[in-house]
């Protein structure tokens, strides 16, 4: 995905998103979920797996998931899960609340580490990791995808900021927002 | 700024990741109904507020939104400990140093 110099950010192909809350302990939520969705259920803290083509589960707490998906596949997996799930677990769409971009390139992993206090250095946030942290003056999901392509969730409140902030801090790397040649 | 290791993330973040949550460990009340004035007060209000070891509560807002216990030197800010819910901490110290 990477672009070789510079960075790219682009709004990402994802746009639907469940939240998934259960019992992390518990065999039976796990095998549910990851039968209905295609995916076991990260339980490492901080990391996150891919589904088939786009798709990802990423560990957001101890008993709560994000679950990502191209547009218009989650109120079928919403209803679905809601279907097989025990109803003590809880699964809601919020994809109204949350944009995903793609932020590529040999310096993506600089635009982070200037966007944060979290630790994105290459040797601490490799490939499968993610992590919620502050980001600029708002708060990002940022997930390692490849070791200089990035996937960035954040609130759609914030989307206009931030993509601006991306930009400004990318300039200096030359780059590209995907919309220009 | 502080470096707080989050026992549900299990990584130090930065303290800007977190917002402080007040003292920890504080039971209510088995039967308010049955609690006078001053026991309800002394649960809603009262402090112990120490110079030293201090257990509290801190939740990582920007992270796992969970809270969690610290155990914090409020004289030097030097965190002794941070533990999950319903834990205490390994290395508590002895009752009178707090
Ligand atoms: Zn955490």
């Amino acid at each position: 995905m990477s672009d070789g110099v510079g960075v790219a950010c682009r709004e990402s192909r994802v746009g639907a998103f469940l939240n998934l809350r259960g019992d992390a302990a518990d065999p039976g939520f796990r095998n549910v979920a990851a039968s209905v969705t295609g995916v076991e259920l990260p339980v490492e803290p901080c990391t996150w797996r891919r589904h088939a083509g786009h798709a990802a589960a990423y560990w957001l707490g101890p008993d709560e998931w994000l679950l990502a998906m191209q547009n218009g596949v989650g109120v079928d997996l919403e209803s679905r899960l809601r279907d097989v799930l025990d109803p003590r677990c809880s699964v809601v769409d919020v994809s109204g609340a949350h944009v995903q971009v793609e932020l590529s390139g040999e310096d993506a992993g600089k635009v982070l580490q200037k966007s944060s206090p979290y630790d994105f250095d290459p040797r601490n946030f490799g490939v499968g990791r993610c992590v919620q942290t502050v980001f600029a003056k708002a708060t990002a999901l940022v997930a390692a995808r490849e070791a200089d392509a990035f996937d960035i969730v954040f609130r759609r409140s914030y989307a206009d900021y931030l993509l601006r902030w991306l930009e400004d801090a990318a300039a200096e790397y030359n780059a590209s927002d995907g919309r220009s040649p | 700024m502080l470096r707080i290791r989050c026992p549900y993330c299990q990584e130090a973040r930065s303290e800007e990741e977190f917002s402080h949550a007040g003292e920890a460990h504080i039971p209510r009340p088995a039967n308010p109904d049955a609690s006078s004035d001053a026991q309800w007060g002394e649960y809603l209000h009262l402090r112990r507020n120490p110079r030293g070891p201090h257990r509290e509560m801190w939740v990582h807002t920007a992270g796992c939104r969970r809270y969690f216990n610290v155990l914090r030197d409020t004289v030097n800010y030097e965190i002794l400990a941070t533990y999950a819910m319903g834990e205490r901490p390994a290395d508590e110290p002895e009752e009178g140093a707090l």
